[in-house]
């Protein structure tokens, strides 16, 4: 086993793992305060790697400078999901919301197919071909601006919720609705706010994965989304340090098993690649973590 | 102060208030008294504005109030402290208290007000820090008065405020209740713990089945057949 090699894949890993984490924290940040669960929340990433690509196109500046550009619009799209599709139907039952937000992932996946085709679009960044060296190790520069690029956005999210009067009044509203209510906080502006703040983040993540050299189509946001509720749900439902925790520990696993399980098998002389076991051992994971602790890591009992 | 005129609330179809009438000067402490059912809860919440009212009108402070949304009627200067105290129990006692002074009204005041709750409260000084869902229930009864008091209420509406608590506790919640009215404090008060309540009411109406059946003084309806007969066992 090669070191060189294996902290490249460690940094692949964490890379997939900030992707992860930033759709994490918009799932549980919506839950924690309107108790929605939103199946659609992959195609918020989808639409905001095409929000890149269309910027990125008619204007060709910075890709890096478009993420926001696609955050603020992903996140007035939220604000249009939230008023005309999820508030009609709060308080009329679960149900209601799981078809809702399975439609809306219908509804977007070909409504994108129908106006922009099936084909895959990319962009390049302008680091593409830029790789740093770390002695013998070659980290592609625009990995490693992601992941600091996620750092940012964390901190910024954790000092928005814990030292802002608008942050501590969502956190409230998800602690008591009522009593937050009773405080004389409008809840249903931190519903509307809360959707805003989760599609900006899955926005991010989706132009981010964009310009790092994944390509868009209408259907990318489906595994990632799917990626994305196994880490709440390891992490624990409504927990922002175990979405982190959980987040890393996907993105990382499901990058370097493989490659141990390759290390492996050479072991025995034989050669072969286990890339495509990327899926089955994060939702391993998932398996083990929900028999071993179904509330999460970080979870509490109830719900 | 608060005038309330004909009031009529369903839960789904069910009508749970009948015709309720009633109304609070500035400076009175007001009980509503009655027995599990008997609709106290749902008029302050209604008074809050969590429920809606079928009809009826209620005013504060001369202005009609029955339409406005909850966050609303705390900027008015209606603060209620909900039964079961529905404190935010993964924040500290200082985070639930400046979340008590949200309302735009009391934010720039929120120095002052802490001072003064700190002064009724010294305990929640001391436990500032502390997450307020590991205190006990009577701290946690004074966390969640001190933080209705952090808006500054006009009126402060107490929903059982000694429900569950032990004999000691209840007499420093009712201590507490007299000093607010000292301090000019409109108080309206929910409670089945009969005696104290009426000894440090000025008025009390008295409710059963959703329909308000007796009011008078506070010194008066201790003294009252029915009352003594039907709520003190006497």
């Amino acid at each position: 086993m090669d070191i060189g090699v294996l902290i490249q894949i460690l940094v692949w890993g964490i890379y997939a793992g900030c992707i992860y984490i930033l759709l994490a924290i918009g799932l549980n940040l919506i839950f924690g305060v309107m108790k929605v669960v939103n199946f659609a929340h992959g195609e918020l990433l989808m639409l905001g790697a095409y929000a890149a690509f269309w910027i990125y196109t008619f204007s060709s500046i910075n890709p890096y400078l478009i993420v926001p550009l696609s955050m603020l619009l992903i996140a007035i799209l939220g604000i249009f999901i939230e008023r005309l599709c999820f508030r009609p139907i709060m308080g009329t039952g679960k149900l209601n919301e799981i078809f809702l937000s399975l439609g809306l992932i219908y509804l977007f996946q070909n409504l994108v197919a129908f106006l922009w085709s099936t084909n895959s679009r990319y962009i390049r960044s302008p680091y593409g071909e830029v790789v740093v060296h770390i002695g013998a190790i070659k980290l592609p520069l625009d990995y490693l601006i992601i992941i600091i690029v996620t750092i940012v956005f964390l901190i910024a999210f954790q000092l928005f919720m814990k030292k802002t009067t608008t942050g501590r009044a969502m956190r409230a509203t998800s602690q008591n609705r009522e009593a937050a209510a009773l405080m004389g906080i409008n809840v249903e502006r931190m519903d509307m706010l809360s959707f805003a703040l989760g599609s900006a983040l899955a926005a991010a993540a989706g132009s981010l994965w964009l310009i790092s050299g994944q390509m868009a189509n209408p259907y990318m946001g489906a595994i990632p989304a799917i990626k994305a509720f196994a880490v709440v749900i390891i992490g624990g439902l409504g927990s922002i340090p175990g979405a982190i925790i959980a987040g890393m520990t996907l993105g990382i696993a499901e990058n370097v098993v493989p490659y141990f399980m390759q290390a492996l098998v050479a072991v025995f002389g034989y050669e072969m690649s286990f890339t495509g076991w990327k899926d089955t051992i994060a939702f391993l994971i998932l398996i083990i973590v929900l028999i071993l602790r179904p509330t999460g890591i970080f979870g509490e009992r109830g719900e | 102060m608060l005038e309330i005129r004909g009031l009529n609330v369903s839960y789904e179809r069910v009508q749970v208030l009948w015709d309720i009438s009633f109304n609070i000067e500035a400076g009175e402490v007001v009980t509503l008294l009655g027995s599990n059912g008997a609709g106290k809860s749902t008029t302050v919440k209604t008074i809050q504005g969590l429920l809606k009212s079928g009809s009826g009108s209620i005013r504060f402070m001369n202005r009609s109030i029955d339409e406005l949304p909850a966050y609303k009627i705390v900027e008015e200067g209606v603060a209620l402290v909900p039964e079961g105290r529905e404190i935010f129990p993964k924040m500290s006692v200082l985070e639930n208290l400046i979340l008590g002074a949200y309302a735009s009204r009391a934010r720039d005041l929120l120095k002052d007000s802490l001072e003064w709750v700190f002064n009724l409260y010294p305990k929640l000084e001391e436990r500032k820090e502390q997450l307020a869902g590991t205190m006990s229930g009577g701290e946690q009864q004074m966390l969640a008065i001190a933080r209705a008091l952090m808006s500054k209420p006009k009126l402060l509406m107490l929903d059982e405020p000694s429900l569950g608590l032990a004999p000691v506790i209840v007499l420093q919640v009712f201590d507490i209740i007299k000093k607010l009215k000292e301090e000019g404090v409109t108080v309206l008060l929910v409670e089945q713990n009969i005696h104290h309540a009426l000894e440090i009411s000025d008025r009390a109406y008295i409710m059963e089945k959703g329909r308000i059946i007796l009011e008078g003084k506070g010194s008066d309806l201790i003294n009252n057949h029915y009352v003594r007969e039907a709520y003190l066992g006497m």
